[in-house]
């Protein structure tokens, strides 16, 4: 079994220093997070993704529905220790309030280049009755994850790893 | 399908239960010898092995040389479809990661303070 039993991980190997490569990650995730249902809860509307800089700080979207400003958090940053470390939380829609899952980033240092690694760990604690998982094959369940996670997953099938490890 | 993966996603949110099946990932043991390691008390093991069992995570079997003596054992399936699910996750970040990439390697480096 290659994954852990309760994380998910994926790495790419990007060609740039650790301090670039951390700074673009957080202050430009906006430019690189992917648009559509498949990412973002704004699905096709125009809106943003931020991340505050710092413990405490929050992962969100910002976009318009109907002409009203709609935020959502999807979580909280837990640990912010550039250029080596970030973490927090990540939550999606139709979570309870104890429901929560943990993504941590690592930016490693590869010659001039930089092995960055997400963990997404605790899918285990997501409670077994939840109704988005009730009736639903895996597959399925993911789709209801919440608008992030939909359709998406599946459809992607990418490396999960770029990086040299 | 799915209850198995409820099933199983339960049984593994539980920390002490997660190393029991660490320690049966490297081979069948005995429940003495999993309450030795852990520093498990024989009762409480005996209540993680049958969440562990009914989750099918594990499974008992009878020592051929001693009618006595339990093996546990680490099965496979649930942890496939568990590790299905998680795959998918892993595409997900996978495919953001190389959004990620392709964004930091075209944006051009910061000029320099002078």
């Amino acid at each position: 079994m290659s994954t852990a039993q309760d994380q998910a991980r994926a790495s790419v190997l990007v060609r740039v220093d650790r301090e670039r490569a951390f700074r673009l990650f957080t202050e430009e995730i906006d430019r690189w997070w992917r648009r559509g249902l498949k990412y973002r809860v704004a699905g096709k509307r125009r809106g943003i993704i931020a991340l505050e800089p710092r413990v405490g700080g929050r992962l969100f979207e910002s976009f318009d529905v109907d002409g009203e400003t709609r935020v959502t958090v999807s979580g909280q940053v837990t640990a912010w220790e550039p250029p080596a470390r970030l973490m927090f939380e990540w939550r999606a829609v139709n979570f309870a309030p104890s429901e929560s899952t943990e993504v941590e980033v690592r930016f490693e240092p590869d010659g001039e280049s930089t092995l960055v690694t997400v963990t997404h760990r605790g899918w285990s604690k997501i409670r077994p009755d939840h109704p988005a998982r009730h009736g639903l094959a895996p597959a399925a369940f993911l789709r209801m994850m919440g608008m992030w996670w939909a359709d998406l997953l599946s459809s992607a099938r990418v490396h999960a790893a770029g990086g040299s490890r | 399908m799915d209850s198995t993966l409820d099933r199983t996603l339960a049984a593994l949110a539980d920390p002490t239960r997660r190393r029991v099946v660490e320690l049966l990932r490297k081979r069948s043991c005995r429940p003495s010898e999993i309450a030795d390691r852990m520093a498990l008390t024989r009762p409480a093991l005996s209540r993680h092995l049958r969440v562990l069992r009914r989750a099918g995570i594990v499974s008992e079997r009878i020592e051929e040389d001693d009618a006595r003596a339990r093996l546990y054992t680490l099965r496979e399936q649930p942890f496939s479809e568990l590790g299905d699910w998680l795959r998918e996750v892993e595409a997900f970040w996978g495919d953001q990661l190389n959004a990620f990439k392709q964004h930091a390697e075209r944006s051009p480096p910061r000029k320099r303070r002078r």
